[in-house]
């Protein structure tokens, strides 16, 4: 039976390990460019959904039998195409991605982090199609998002389903990797954005400008939201530490590798900025803080829950190579060396999240879709293995 | 941009793939070897789809063009 599948589901078949094919229909370039990646192993191939066309018997024959099928396409037409000939070869399990590859790419999924018996809750939202994290904070029915994505409908859905109203969002940073819902949401529910002028001066919206230092609340008795200025990926990065045990880190701390500083075109200037921020910021926090970045590289980063957290203390430790490096000039040509093209997109996405572009909700779709490149060494690291 | 002499003409505005491909080809198998077909669409995933297509099956994308109509292909039969 040819069956309609969501993005969601997809990604609890793939949590739950699930014995399924995702076969992949788009062109090549298209597939290398972005696809499905999953938690755990999963097999996937591309046949492109012409090739289905040109040569059906062939095409089909690559397709294993033993297993369900899943189909990804762009949009969703291509992959009910192919399901229905797969359908017609006597397959019995076919499903087709509904809204296509972009829903994957859009979706979020959620998990609490903290302990339950804590007076708030603090939530990580997976974005499995980006490899990037963002964060909600329940207190007292109030919602506090941290660098959330332009997915309303996930947002209001959390929101309803937790009886709790968005009233505040906290961006680490200008995103260059992805388009922020912060002025989005603010728009639409009159939640008051909090943001670095270093990123954001001159920027078309309203927010309230943090200073380095200065604490926040998540409800009028609610956990503290702390401020710490963390420059170096960019100039108003910030890391905002939650009740003292957790500090959601932005682009600046990862679980391997450290946030890029030459997004900015600026590399030796941000660079140092970032060394400085190493030394005087990061290596000074508590080193029992639980750290929860915006991004991750790989699914092995995901503790057995599948959630995305570290202590500073350890992630020191396993990146040593990195935090061990003692003076400035060594740390620009760690910079230097590891530096990658950034996709052409991000300084459009670097407009969209300053408020001066407005893009038609079609194109920010497609401007919004890819993995995220954020991180200092994450090429040299995929190069080395 | 060059001008073709276009032997048929197709219109694909509208349509998501796999139909500005499925049409594309049906189009080209009815043609002569040698035959030039322009084909509109407005999917933006016709771009890299109809690339990868002429060069999976050896017909010749002379040109494309993007403008007020869409996104336009010259495809030669081969």
């Amino acid at each position: 039976m040819l069956t309609p599948y969501s993005a969601k589901q997809l990604f609890d078949w793939l949590t739950q390990a699930e014995e399924l094919l995702i076969l992949d229909v788009r062109n090549e370039e298209d597939f290398n460019r972005f696809k499905v990646e999953s938690p755990v192993e999963v097999d996937m191939i591309n046949v492109p959904y012409f090739d289905f066309m040109e040569e059906e018997e062939a095409s089909v024959a690559k397709v294993p039998r033993d297993k369900k099928v899943r189909v990804v396409c762009a949009k969703e037409g291509s992959a009910k195409y192919v399901g229905e000939i797969l359908i017609a070869h006597g397959f019995e399990d076919v499903g087709y991605l509904t809204q296509g590859i972009v829903s994957w790419g859009n979706m979020l999924t959620d998990k609490r982090i903290n302990d339950t018996a804590d007076t708030y809750e603090l939530w990580q939202f997976v974005r499995p199609g980006k490899a990037s994290l963002n964060y909600g904070l329940i207190s007292e029915g109030e919602l506090t998002l941290f660098d959330p994505s332009r997915n309303m409908e996930f947002y209001s859905q959390f929101a309803e389903a937790h009886d709790c109203k968005l009233t505040q969002t906290f961006e680490t940073h200008l995103q260059a990797d992805y388009i922020s819902g912060s002025r989005f949401l603010a728009e639409k529910t009159g939640a008051v954005v909090h943001a670095h002028a270093g990123d954001f001066l001159g920027a078309s919206f309203e927010y309230v400008s943090i200073q380095d230092g200065e604490t926040y609340k998540a409800s009028p008795k609610g956990p503290d939201i702390r401020i710490v200025h963390t420059p170096g990926h960019t100039p108003g990065s910030t890391c905002y530490i939650i009740d003292g045990k957790y500090v959601i880190s932005g682009d600046t701390i990862f679980i391997i590798s450290l946030g890029r500083p030459d997004l900015g075109g600026k590399a030796v200037e941000w660079a140092t900025m970032l060394y400085e921020t190493v030394n005087q910021k990061i290596k000074k926090m508590d080193p029992n803080l639980q750290v929860l970045p915006g991004h991750y590289i790989q699914w092995s980063e995901a503790n057995e829950d599948l959630v995305f957290e570290k202590s500073l203390g350890k992630i020191i430790e396993g990146n040593a190579s990195i935090y061990g490096i003692d003076n400035d000039k060594d740390f620009q040509k760690f910079i230097l060396e590891n530096i990658r093209k950034q996709p052409d997109v991000y300084a459009e996405i670097r407009k969209v999240n300053a408020g001066w572009l407005n893009p038609e909700d079609d194109e920010q779709s497609t401007m919004d879709l890819g993995k995220n490149e954020c991180a200092a060494s994450a090429y040299a690291a995929q190069q080395a293995s | 941009m060059t001008e073709f002499n276009v032997d048929q003409e197709l219109d694909c505005k509208g349509l998501n793939c796999p139909l500005p491909v499925i049409k594309t080809k049906k189009a080209i198998d009815a043609m002569e070897s040698g035959q030039i077909l322009k084909m509109v669409a407005t999917d933006p995933g016709s771009k890299n789809d109809i690339s990868a297509w002429t060069s999976r099956t050896g017909h010749e994308l002379l040109g494309t063009d993007e403008n007020d109509e869409g996104f336009v292909y010259f495809i030669k039969k081969k």
